[in-house]
């Protein structure tokens, strides 16, 4: 019986762990895109320690068809956030799903983000460098997931 | 999840989730309204006697002031009557080592009436004086270029009197709860950076047609 038990009990405990660690992740993730939509709207991060953010923030590159880029982070976090919640409640298998694989749609765009940034706008925004780092550790998170399937 | 648990669960992730938003949404937006004095000792561009003024905290070394310095020139040719453009310095010393230096050169070159020339000057050749590690032969250069006393020049950078002049205005902008540059007041009022000169020309406006 232990010997079932056991390894059965830890399996669930280790996956409880990892969806806390997407809840905090993407959590951090959101508030992030929150704080670079509101200085993109307001055009307030200029030059303070944060250089490099202006730059960035009101490049032609920071809209797609006038919806800001942070806000859409926004949207893709909240969604991570919500299925890490949903899957806390109830387990059940599409937000698992979504956990899985959604992930890495969202580092790849973060890619071709990060690509603008150093290549094209040559400006460096520490707040989207911040956002990168999420997306990647969601992307691993998410491979972490498939893999324990 | 018991019914009884999945309805504190969700009720407290939504609270804490609407609760850091809001603080995040608060720290990215501060809303100062640093009353912001005008004193006689001021650079200033535009009639004196205008509606409206326009005081704008600015750091020589900041990439994104350089851009806005020819919305606000542009502004005080167009609109010169209308409104009265302040300059006061904000250098962020911790990451533009050189600011401080310009700001005394501006206030230097401002001992010889030519603070708006070397303040344009500046600005226009910002590239090639903000990765130096002592900018001052080239600000000397500047004041040679502008047909400056450069020997007033030289002894008024390093003048304690111009040093306090641009401690001061930090000190204003301190005050008025300034967290970065540029940061534009109307009529005492702090404004978002506006992203274009259009939207520039139309705060003034809106503001003039608010008193008016």
């Amino acid at each position: 019986m232990t010997n079932l038990d056991k390894p059965l009990k830890t399996s669930s405990q280790k996956y409880n762990k990892l969806i806390y660690i997407f809840t905090a992740i993407s959590l951090l993730g959101f508030l992030d895109a929150i704080y670079l939509t509101t200085s993109h709207y307001t055009g307030h991060i200029t030059c303070s320690v944060i250089s490099g953010c202006q730059e960035v923030l009101v490049s032609q590159y920071s809209e797609i068809f006038g919806i800001p880029l942070a806000l859409l982070g926004a949207a893709y976090y909240l969604f991570i956030l919500i299925n890490s919640l949903l899957y806390i409640d109830n387990q059940n298998k599409y937000s698992k799903l979504v956990l899985s694989y959604i992930p890495i749609f969202g580092f790849l765009f973060s890619i071709y983000l990060i690509y603008l940034m150093f290549f094209v706008i040559e400006a460096l925004c520490q707040y989207c460098l911040l956002s990168a780092g999420t997306s990647t550790l969601l992307f691993i998170l998410g491979i972490i997931l498939i893999k324990k399937k | 999840m018991k019914k009884e648990n999945k309805i504190w669960f969700w009720s407290i992730s939504i609270l804490v989730l609407v609760l850091l938003t809001w603080i995040v949404i608060n720290a990215a937006n501060p809303n100062s309204n640093g009353s912001t004095v005008v004193t006689d000792q001021e650079w200033s561009k535009g009639s004196p006697d205008a509606l409206v003024t326009l005081i704008e905290y600015s750091d020589f070394q900041c990439p994104a002031c350089a851009t806005y310095y020819q919305m606000i020139n542009k502004l005080a040719d167009e609109m010169g009557d209308e409104v009265l453009v302040i300059y006061r310095h904000y250098p962020l010393a911790s990451i533009h080592p050189q600011a401080e230096l310009a700001a005394q050169a501006a206030e230097a070159a401002g001992q010889q009436g030519a603070f708006w020339d070397m303040h344009d000057k500046l600005f226009e050749e910002q590239h090639a004086w903000s990765n130096q590690s002592d900018a001052k032969d080239i600000f000397i250069g500047y004041a040679e270029e502008l047909n400056l006393d450069i020997a007033k020049f030289k002894s008024d950078i390093a003048n304690s009197d111009i040093k306090d002049a641009v401690k001061d205005d930090r000190k204003s902008g301190d005050k008025a709860l300034i967290e970065g540059t540029p940061t534009l007041f109307l009529n005492g009022e702090k404004i978002n950076n506006p992203r274009s000169y259009d939207k520039l020309r139309q705060a003034v406006k809106d503001e003039l047609s608010k008193i008016q």
